[in-house]
């Protein structure tokens, strides 16, 4: 894989407007309910609450992060240290994130129900299981549509290395994630390679025609083209917010020399300039081998990065109405298998909240002794994100329908941690 | 070093947490074993070992087992390699604790202590015969030791040791980068430097003069797109100097800090997963390079240790290497890797002269983490995260 490109790059104008077009009809059809909940959603974005989501790819391991099982069987060769509240203890790996740990809320109690990777990155994107019949939207997609702004420069919902493929499912392609290389650069398709003089004189020709189409051809459809259009022209003059070179020199230290670190440094700057959510992604846990070698590696410059953004966040007076979610797809086994690995695990593994009203210092409920099984307070997939609604003033029962089935934004039946939320 | 129908002689049983390390003591018949909990125990064996007959025809279990006779009590986290002094006088000791222990095995005993070595035998004792007081019953009593001395100078995991063959000096590495050559009479410091930032220190040798240093460094992943970074460079043991950067010499077409894969794939192939093991040769010409890691191919890289030139590639652990060592009189390279199998070439042709142990069927299937060689050549040992230490008589 070509590290200076991705997918989305290879997609051109031509083709990523035809996806735009596909998917709209679906989209108009299938969210016709959600039209219904504008005051809502105005209500919600008066807090002008934003979101960063911290996906750990591959799943990170509980045991060398978090839940740490010292001198049991399933303990591996991490050591723990104190951090700076009282009687918690973390791994070694992270010792600036020990003395952030009084803004931070670990929940060790993750129990989650997709094992394998796929399904569990639209788990842990969505707060649901992967379903035939529906299409669920990504929680980025469903934040940038109760607390995204209208007609805004930059897109509401963007991705820096995301992992997540389930986009904006039934909230339609005006909540599509907008997604930028894992070194930040914006995709070929977002530029126009035009004179600006050449570039207004096709937008007013293509406008024109437009217009009188719509007219004659009133339809959702094309008016949802009109604006995809329109959200891509008006990038162009946002695309300053992304160029972050200057930035990263001065606060390279703060976030720690690493690709994860500049990207989190990019969140904080589009936190700044007004975006709602952007999912960064650090790749490669998924550890069946080396495990230790492996987290040893990856946890340090994530853990810098993290607490530097954390930490720049709060010199900003931005940390209170940023939820900073720290997540993977799938926990790690107890069991170290015979390539000094662990394998996928979902019965009992660790998430963090920061920020946004989450109540910091805690780590909530608790797995056994060995880290096998949840002992206190399980937490589901659906309570996680019923919990991060919550803390980001979106009701997590609100309906939006796909067809005529009303889906709330967390599964039925979910419950919000409120020890968690202020 | 003379082969001619290697026999395997003993498994020594060392289960529980992971053997990591193993070195023979001034003689064939005694040898020290290291685990990944930092337990390091001391067999004596006896100079010929009982008739034996394997419980089932496809048993791991091919020869029998002998118990230790002490335990070396300090570190308090994995060791990561054990190496002796010729007359085996001095043990010395790397580990995940961040210290550098040295041990005098001959020395008195300081007391005794129980000691379970079976742990997985008792685990599956105790389950079929539904008794847990299997787990917890008495094991061997074994004399105890403490270290003489702790050699203080790493902040970090301590993932390589090494020594000239006159066990004058001593060069180590740790994860943070940090390379230090100690006097080892005098248990202090010589020199000390650092490679790359983010960097580890995966294998360190000295010559057999102890005055060139061969560090093979290596960075884990810490994302998909970080640049991948790794240094194998000689120097001056004495002064800390670089003499020869062996990854520019072979790739000079490879700019430091490139960030493209295509890049990467150039020195992918020579590095693997990091060359984690490193020896040089008796005469001091050659360096032989462990590519380790998971990885496919697990080859010993031979390399002129004056030029950078590589002379060939021998062997090959599927799944990786793990440990290198030449004989004495430098005709012969061992290795250990993932396919659970002990790796005796020819350094002149490349040519495998025998592979001791046995894959053990299908993917991934334990490892043999180190190799030891007597020092009458008589002998070799693996460590094997199985939980044994194999122990075979060369030549029969």
């Amino acid at each position: 894989m070509n590290p200076l490109c991705n997918r989305a790059e290879h997609v051109s104008r031509r083709a990523l407007l035809k996806g735009v077009l596909g998917t709209a009809a679906g989209g108009v059809v299938m969210n016709w309910g959600g039209l219904t909940q504008t005051a809502l959603g105005d209500e919600v974005k008066k807090q002008q609450k934003h979101c960063i989501y911290l996906f750990m790819n591959g799943g990170a391991s509980q045991f060398e992060t978090f839940d740490m099982k010292v001198g049991r069987p399933t303990g591996g060769v991490f050591r723990p240290i104190s951090t700076n509240v009282a009687g918690t203890q973390i791994c070694e790996l992270m010792p600036k994130m020990a003395q952030q740990m009084d803004k931070i809320a670990v929940i060790r109690s993750m129990k989650t129900s997709e094992v394998d990777h796929p399904g569990g990155i639209y788990l842990m994107h969505t707060g649901y299981r992967p379903s035939a019949n529906v299409r669920f939207p990504e929680f980025g997609s469903v934040v940038a549509k109760y607390q995204g702004r209208e007609a805004t420069a930059l897109p509401n919902f963007i991705k820096i290395f995301g992992h997540g493929d389930a986009g904006s499912g039934f909230l339609g392609p005006k909540y599509q994630p907008f997604e930028i290389s894992p070194e930040g650069q914006l995709p070929q398709f977002s530029g126009s390679n035009l004179s600006p003089e050449k570039e207004l004189r096709r937008h007013e020709l293509r406008n024109f025609l437009e217009e009188r189409y719509a007219q004659e051809n009133p339809s959702e459809l094309a008016r949802m083209h009109r604006e995809s259009y329109e959200a891509a022209r008006r990038l162009q003059g946002a695309r300053q917010a992304f160029k972050v070179d200057a930035e990263w020199e001065k606060y390279k230290g703060l976030y720690g020399d690493s690709a994860f670190g500049r990207r989190c440094l990019l969140a904080r700057c589009l936190v700044e300039a007004g975006v709602p959510f952007i999912e960064i992604g650090q790749s490669s846990y998924d550890s069946h081998a080396d495990n230790f070698s492996w987290h040893k590696g990856l946890v340090p410059p994530m853990e810098h990065a993290w607490a530097g953004l954390m930490t720049d966040l709060t010199d900003r007076g931005l940390f209170d109405k940023t939820l900073i979610v720290w997540a993977g797809e799938i926990g790690r086994t107890p069991n170290i298998n015979n390539r000094a690995g662990r394998d996928h695990y979902v019965r009992c593994w660790s998430a963090a909240l920061a920020g946004c009203g989450i109540k910091g210092g805690q780590m909530y409920g608790a797995s056994d002794e060995n880290g096998v099984e949840v002992k206190d307070n399980p937490v589901s997939e659906g309570d996680f994100f019923a919990t991060i609604y919550k803390a980001l003033s979106i009701d997590p029962t609100t309906q939006n329908f796909a067809g005529v089935r009303p889906i709330p934004l967390a599964p039925f039946g979910s419950k919000v941690v409120g020890d968690l939320v202020s | 070093m003379n082969i001619n129908n290697p026999k395997l002689l003993w498994q020594l049983t060392f289960e529980g947490a992971w053997p990591t390390a193993v070195a023979f003591l001034g003689s064939s018949r005694k040898l020290a074993a290291a685990n990944q909990d930092g337990q390091i125990f001391v067999w004596d064996l006896p100079e010929e070992p009982p008739m034996f007959e394997p419980e089932k025809k496809n048993s791991e279990r091919k020869a029998p087992n002998h118990w230790p006779a002490r335990r070396l009590v300090g570190h308090t986290n994995g060791v990561t390699r054990l190496i002796a002094t010729a007359d085996g006088q001095t043990l010395v000791s790397a580990s995940l604790d961040h210290s550098i222990r040295l041990w005098q095995p001959n020395d008195a005993a300081t007391g005794t202590a129980d000691a379970i070595l079976d742990a997985d035998e008792r685990k599956n004792r105790a389950k079929r015969e539904k008794k847990d007081e299997i787990l917890t019953a008495p094991g061997v009593t074994v004399e105890t030791q403490a270290s003489a001395v702790a050699l203080a100078g790493h902040d970090d995991w301590v993932l390589t040791i090494g020594a000239g063959r006159d066990g004058r000096r001593l060069i180590s590495g740790d994860a943070s980068a940090r390379v230090i050559v100690w006097d080892m009479a005098e248990r202090r410091e010589i020199v000390r430097w650092s490679g790359r930032t983010w960097n580890w220190i995966v294998a360190a040798a000295l010559s057999a003069d102890g005055q060139t240093a061969l560090v093979s460094e290596y960075r884990y992943k810490r994302d998909d797109f970080d640049i991948p970074a790794a240094a194998l460079r000689v120097y001056d043991a004495a002064s800390g100097n670089e003499k020869l950067d062996i990854l520019k010499t072979m790739f000079p077409k490879l700019k430091p800090g490139e960030t493209s894969y295509g890049s990467a794939q150039v020195w992918r192939k020579f590095m693997a997963q990091g060359l984690v093991a490193a020896d040089i040769s008796p005469d001091g010409a050659l360096a032989a390079l462990a590519q380790g890691g998971e990885t496919d191919t697990g080859k010993i890289q031979l390399v002129e240790t004056a030029t950078g030139k590589l002379v060939r590639e021998v062997s090959g652990h599927q799944y990786g290497a793990t440990d290198v060592k030449f004989s004495a009189d430098g005709k012969h390279v061992l290795s250990t890797g993932r396919d659970t199998t002990l790796r005796i070439c020819q350094v002149d042709d490349g040519k495998e002269v025998t592979a001791l142990g046995s894959p053990r069927g299908g993917q991934f299937k334990d490892w043999l983490s180190a190799v030891a060689i007597s020092p009458d050549e008589s002998t070799v040992a693996a460590a094997d995260i199985a939980g044994m230490v194999h122990v075979w008589r060369l030549a029969n």
